[in-house]
């Protein structure tokens, strides 16, 4: 018994760890990344995998109860919601005319714009 | 001359009004009125003599009735202020009718499909903070919060004309002015069972009925914010 | 640690709030001022207070901005 809550105890230490580390990698993206798509895709990888894997974790510290159903249906919503919202920036800026970003290299044989 | 009687009045004037100011207890106290006797008997007494258990319906809805009557006939003639001069300067361009939505982006599939996944939970969760907001923490305001962004969101993805022909504009002005209306309502039927306006049933074995006003009461703050809300968007999305 | 969470919350809330009057974008104005009403729902929420949280989160962070969009999209994007 002992065993086993020290076991789900450091799962949800290590889960929450990998979480906030997400968390801070894509707010670094966010800070760092040249253009427009490509933050969009860090803050989305923040609010998928890094909020995911903190509820997970959650879960596994709190066992089978009505709380981790409130936190499976809070998942459920975060992974469809989230990359929602990112497709929909994405797209819109897309069909707005916003170009992606290419490296110096790559634009100097071509139309260099 | 005129420069110096300025000044007496002025301090003629502030003299009392610093007197009383100082008169005044201590800001946050623990020895003032609200903190030795109010918010004790509010918490003690509140779910049985005002027929909610989440205590603050108890307390904006019948210990502070009369204020919430006053603040929701105030915000929600705003409210629809708002939405009359939006009206108003939108007679001028009247577009031709039928035509579809002119944003620059159509919209996406995926985001449709989410939405429409989506939305029927919203709704449910929106009826359930209004339904339950004598128990669990929301009440009437916050389902028509709720209600109005649900029916934005659902307006981006089927365009407004569809969207607003759910609800047609005479229906759509009832709706508007029902939060108002059911505090009216409940009121004078207090003034005929118990004498007074907005007094609720206190004795034990009417509590079912204070409790059947205060749902009544969040039905129609709901209704009501979520078609006013909705409304000025609507109105203001007129070419979006 | 609660009380430190608390101070922090209520830094971001002024760092935002002068955020939100120093930015000449009103696109990016309404974007940090629905999250300023998201901080402000969790200091509710942290106070105990969850009804004025989800009313703050409701009609702050969704339908004012989703209102602010609209009357952006309909003037000029850029403060003069």
């Amino acid at each position: 018994m002992n065993a086993v809550e020290a076991i789900l105890r450091a799962l949800t230490v290590i889960l929450c760890a990998i979480g906030a580390f997400y968390f801070f990698i894509g707010t670094v993206g966010m800070l760092r990344l040249p253009d427009f798509y490509s933050r969009t895709h860090a803050a989305t990888k923040c609010d998928t995998v890094g909020a995911g894997s903190i509820l997970l974790g959650l879960m596994l510290m709190q066992g089978f109860g009505a709380i981790t159903l409130k936190l499976i249906a809070l998942t459920a919503l975060l992974l469809l919601s989230s990359p929602t919202a990112g497709h929909a920036l994405a797209r819109a800026a897309f069909r707005t005319g916003l170009k992606p970003w290419r490296s110096p290299e790559h634009t100097e044989g071509e139309d260099a714009t | 001359m005129k420069r110096a009687l300025t000044v007496a009045l002025l301090v003629v004037v502030a003299i009392p009004l610093l007197y009383a100011v100082a008169q005044l207890p201590q800001h946050g106290s623990p020895m003032t009125p609200p903190y030795t006797h109010i918010s004790p008997r509010y918490l003690e007494k509140g779910p049985e003599e005002a027929g909610a258990e989440n205590i603050v319906t108890d307390v904006i809805l019948n210990y502070r009735g009369f204020d919430t009557n006053g603040e929701v006939t105030v915000i929600f003639t705003s409210l629809a202020a708002v939405c009359a001069v939006l009206l108003g300067s939108r007679k001028g361009d009247e577009r031709p009718a039928g035509e579809p939505s002119s944003s620059a982006v159509p919209v996406s599939d995926v985001v449709s499909f989410v939405v429409r996944l989506l939305s029927p939970l919203i709704a449910i969760f929106a009826v359930y903070v209004m339904l339950f907001g004598h128990i669990s923490p929301g009440g009437g305001f916050q389902s028509g919060a709720i209600l109005a962004a649900l029916v934005i969101v659902t307006t981006v993805i089927v365009g407004r004309k569809q969207a607003e022909a759910l609800v047609p504009v005479r229906i759509r002005r009832l709706l508007q002015v029902a939060a108002p209306l059911t505090f009216f309502v409940v009121g004078v039927s207090g003034l005929f069972l118990f004498g007074d306006y907005l007094a609720y049933p206190k004795t034990e074995g009417q509590m079912w009925l204070a409790t059947a006003w205060l749902i009544v009461i969040g039905i129609g703050i709901g209704v009501g914010g979520a078609a006013v809300l909705a409304s000025i968007f609507w109105t203001m999305g007129d070419d979006s | 640690m609660s009380r430190a969470f608390d101070i922090t919350l209520l830094l971001l809330l002024i760092a935002c709030a002068l955020a939100v009057i120093q930015t000449k974008d009103l696109l990016g104005a309404v974007v940090i001022f629905s999250t300023y009403s998201l901080i402000m729902c969790l200091i509710w929420q942290h106070r105990g207070a969850p009804d004025v949280a989800m009313t703050e989160a409701a009609v702050g962070a969704g339908v004012t901005s989703a209102l602010f969009l609209v009357a952006i999209s309909k003037t000029v994007r850029k403060e003069k």
